[in-house]
């Protein structure tokens, strides 16, 4: 009887024992390996400061937490201040939603970042963020000097400076590509307006001039992803009033309509990829233009340098030659495009967050030029080369590769290349994503020339707009299911369709976030008097 | 008198938790054994029931739910003055009847031509072919059937070759209806039809012997033998079918969906994710999830009031 007590609580403990062993696995959520182990050391343990980190699933990356970027960070900053500093990844595509559930699992990193303005507004506006004026002013005078007040002033809500903006130093978005050696071999001229660029697609399609199967004369894919329609959509805008500009609804706007209506044209003459729509990763674009069956594409504007679509396309087709065009000139003869306004992602501390102060050291200390110099570039002679100044990246595998751009997820208070002026910024940039491929490089400053002229930056209020901020996400999904519905509409229906769907829009928030945009628009103006 | 009665109580009160705790000695192990899976469903399905106050409060992430603010019926009142989500619902429930109608029988019919198979071997190899779709993936699923069914994929590249006019199997209405629905079919098809044959396995043979005397041909002993046989077990399961009508699994509809055909794909359990996990609106999320449950607990119910009107088995 005894015994058999004994055994039923044995088992009964050794359940219980299993069963939180199990909950245990379910809420450890993987962080990513280890801690970065070497730095521990000296006096009193040392703080383990976390830090976000995008993981891009780079095919061949190192441990995220462990390679020679975190070491180095672990050994310079790390050790002097006692201090572990530990990388948590969160997968790049699913940035806000990670980011949602560790927020509000009070397991955020004790640095998190997102390029979701709206999204930090949010948290702020929850109380869920540091005010980070006075510990910038304590321990962040470094860090102040070099981002300066315009930049630090994307960061800021209600008066208090909620996140740190990084420093976008390149301001280009997007580009379009055209293979020139196609058009050269039909005698035609790269092109300068729509009509041109029409007249090209077209004879790629029916004349095939890369004899390929399969030609796609433009290639894209599902809207939201890299792929874009480039600066088509403004060039059909016609004129407007400074606030119309700013504040209306982009499907409003004089002229948008036909901008689709001509992309609509274009799909039903099969002159688009056709199955666009349904790509919805990219995957399928990306194959048929690193496959060398495209002739014209848009993009961000440093999208043909990538690897993925760089090195593919040398092999497959070693003749092809993309060069970058400005094709779409509107009503006043410019090629206005939206480019990027000065600030990168925003860093911002956590309430959860027990290390704030050792947080915004870590930040101010990346803004020391050497450092950032290292974390961009790394040694010479290892990882670039000094040519006339430029660090030229050499090609890196294992625990050397940078997984993005010049570890642009590391540098959190920079994006893109940091040497004090653009012109060098631009070479530098190019050059390293090059690789050493001099045609890539010039294509990059050709772009980086070409899209940022005529550029204009999105209007900074410098207040949230509570709507968007309740209807933002939703209203971003329709934008992109909207402009696939409307360039595979078949043609017949697709002005009762834009109605609709743009009657929808406002319906389902446009409206409310327009209004806003109006009113906050005209006080910011007011102020300004 | 009063005392006496007492005492009896008190009596019965004593030989009642006596036994209890007598019985509970006995079968101990097999009560803790019990409590695994009793654990499991306090801390997955009852705890977390806690968390439907979100429904009503203005929720916070950072302040939690006791110190969020309460805020009663506004954010049902919210949704439901938002055409995405009646739209959501709508195509929540129109996928979900279509998949009852072509999904349901399917399994049923399957099993009753695998019961007929006289070669063992062959039985066996066809019913694990027909189980693997299930434990596949939707993302793997979903890259099938692009690859298969999309404009320039290889059915439509057989029909153009053979001539005909290529379908638009992903990105019109109807044609993509039918593509999901069928997928659906053919993924879970074979693993339904565990339970029928279960089922089948259970009735009488004496039957199958009688009706064989009396000259029965196949057809006569499936429709009434069989299928009466196996009648209560398609009863419950139509009865749970029904209760989960306003549910939907999330990596169907948002695997196979795509811009094109959206007003028909986006289902409630995509609208939940956007608002919920994307947006950052815990409140939202939780009050759809609140009132999917209502409903269907409502029609589960009263799926299974009209079983017992009709004479049928329920399932308590």
């Amino acid at each position: 009887m005894n015994t058999g007590m004994k055994k039923a609580t044995a088992i009964l403990f050794s359940i219980a024992l299993l069963a939180s062993v199990a909950a245990g696995c379910g809420g450890n959520d993987k962080k990513s390996g280890e801690t970065a182990s070497t730095a521990a050391s000296s006096s009193g343990p040392p703080v383990t400061l976390t830090v976000e980190v995008f993981d891009r699933g780079v095919q061949g990356q190192p441990d995220l937490n462990n390679n020679t970027w975190t070491k180095y960070v672990n050994e310079k900053f790390g050790k002097p201040n006692n201090a572990i500093v530990e990388y948590v990844s969160v997968p790049r595509s699913q940035e806000v939603d990670k980011l949602n559930v560790l927020m509000a699992a009070n397991q955020a990193p004790d640095i998190s970042f997102t390029y979701d303005g709206t999204l930090v507004t949010r948290y702020a506006k929850s109380n869920g963020l540091y005010t980070l004026d006075e510990l910038l002013e304590s321990q962040g005078q470094q860090l102040k000097s070099y981002l300066g007040e315009k930049v630090l002033s994307y960061g800021i809500y209600d008066g208090k400076q909620v996140s740190i903006p990084g420093k976008r130093t390149l301001l280009a978005w997007n580009g379009m590509f055209i293979r020139k050696d196609w058009l050269d071999s039909l005698g035609m001229p790269v092109p300068t307006n729509q009509d041109e660029l029409y007249e090209a697609l077209v004879a790629f399609r029916d004349k095939n001039p890369g004899n390929v199967n399969g030609v796609i004369p433009w290639a894209t894919a599902a809207a939201g992803m890299n792929y874009t329609f480039g600066n088509l959509v403004q060039s059909f805008w016609g004129e407007m009033s400074e606030e119309e500009f700013v504040t209306t609804t982009n499907w409003l706007k004089p002229g948008n309509k036909d901008a689709f209506k001509w992309l609509n044209k274009l799909y039903d003459e099969k002159l688009i990829s056709p199955d666009f729509a349904l790509d919805k990763t990219t995957k399928q674009a990306d194959a048929d233009v690193s496959n060398g069956k495209v002739g014209f594409y848009a993009a961000n504007w440093d999208y043909p340098l990538l690897q993925k679509i760089r090195d593919p396309l040398k092999q497959n087709a070693p003749d092809a030659n993309f060069v970058p065009v400005d094709t779409f000139k509107n009503y006043e003869g410019k090629y206005l495009k939206e480019i990027y306004n000065e600030n990168g992602l925003f860093s911002f501390i956590p309430k959860s967050s027990k290390n704030a102060e050792l947080a915004m050291k870590y930040l101010n200390w990346m803004a020391d030029p050497e450092v950032l110099f290292f974390l961009q570039f790394g040694q010479e002679g290892v990882n670039h080369k000094l040519v006339d100044g430029i660090p030229q990246g050499i090609a890196q595998t294992g625990e050397n590769m940078q997984m993005s751009n010049l570890n642009l997820d590391y540098t959190l208070v920079v994006n893109g290349a940091e040497l004090g002026d653009t012109e060098k910024n631009v070479r530098t940039y190019a050059a390293a994503l090059a690789a050493g491929d001099q045609d890539y490089e010039k294509l990059a400053i050709d772009s980086y020339k070409i899209n940022t002229t005529d550029g204009y930056t999105g209007f900074y209020y410098g207040v949230p707009n509570e709507a968007n901020i309740k209807y933002g996400k939703t209203l971003g999904d329709m934008n992109k299911q909207m402009i696939d519905r409307l360039v595979v509409a078949k043609p017949a229906e697709f002005d009762a369709l834009y109605g609709k769907l743009v009657n929808e829009y406002m319906d389902a928030g446009g409206k409310a976030v327009q209004d806003e945009n109006v009113k906050n628009y005209r006080e910011v103006i007011a102020n300004k008097k | 008198m009063k005392a006496v009665l007492d005492s009896q109580r008190n009596h019965v009160g004593i030989k009642r938790s006596k036994i209890f705790l007598l019985s509970i000695k006995r079968d101990a192990i097999l009560y803790a054994l019990l409590l695994l899976p009793l654990s499991y469903i306090a801390i997955f399905k009852y705890a977390p029931i806690y968390g439907l106050i979100m429904a009503f409060q203005d929720y916070n992430i950072f302040a939690g739910i006791r110190g969020s603010e309460w805020v009663g019926l506004d954010v049902f009142r919210f949704i439901f003055q938002q055409d995405s989500f009646y739209r959501a619902l709508k195509n929540t429930l129109v996928l979900n009847v279509l998949d009852l109608v072509a999904g349901f029988p399917a399994p049923i019919l399957l099993a009753i031509l695998l019961n007929e198979v006289r070669q063992a071997k062959f039985k066996k190899m066809t019913q694990t072919v027909l189980y693997l779709p299930h434990f596949m993936s939707w993302v793997i699923i979903g890259g099938i059937v692009y690859l298969m069914f999309s404009n320039s994929g290889m059915v439509n590249n057989l029909i153009a070759s053979l001539g005909f006019e290529k379908i638009e199997f992903l990105s019109q209405k109807t044609p993509w209806l039918i593509t999901y629905i069928s997928v659906g079919v053919w993924q879970n098809v074979g693993w339904g039809t565990i339970l029928y044959l279960a089922a089948i396995t259970g009735i009488n043979k004496e039957l199958y012997e009688a009706s064989d005397m009396d000259g029965c041909t196949r057809l006569r002993k499936m429709w009434h033998i069989t299928l009466p046989g196996i009648k209560p077990t398609i009863n419950i399961l139509l009865i749970l079918q029904i209760g989960r009508m306003v549910s939907i699994g999330f990596d169907r509809p948002f695997v196979m969906g795509n811009s094109l055909v959206s007003e028909y794909s986006d289902v409630i359990s995509t609208f939940v994710y956007r608002v919920g996990i994307s947006s950052g609106d815990f409140s939202q999320a939780t009050a759809v999830g609140l009132f999917q449950s209502v409903i269907g607990l409502t029609l589960l119910v009263s799926a299974n009031y009209i079983a017992k009107i009709l004479g049928e088995d329920g399932i308590w």
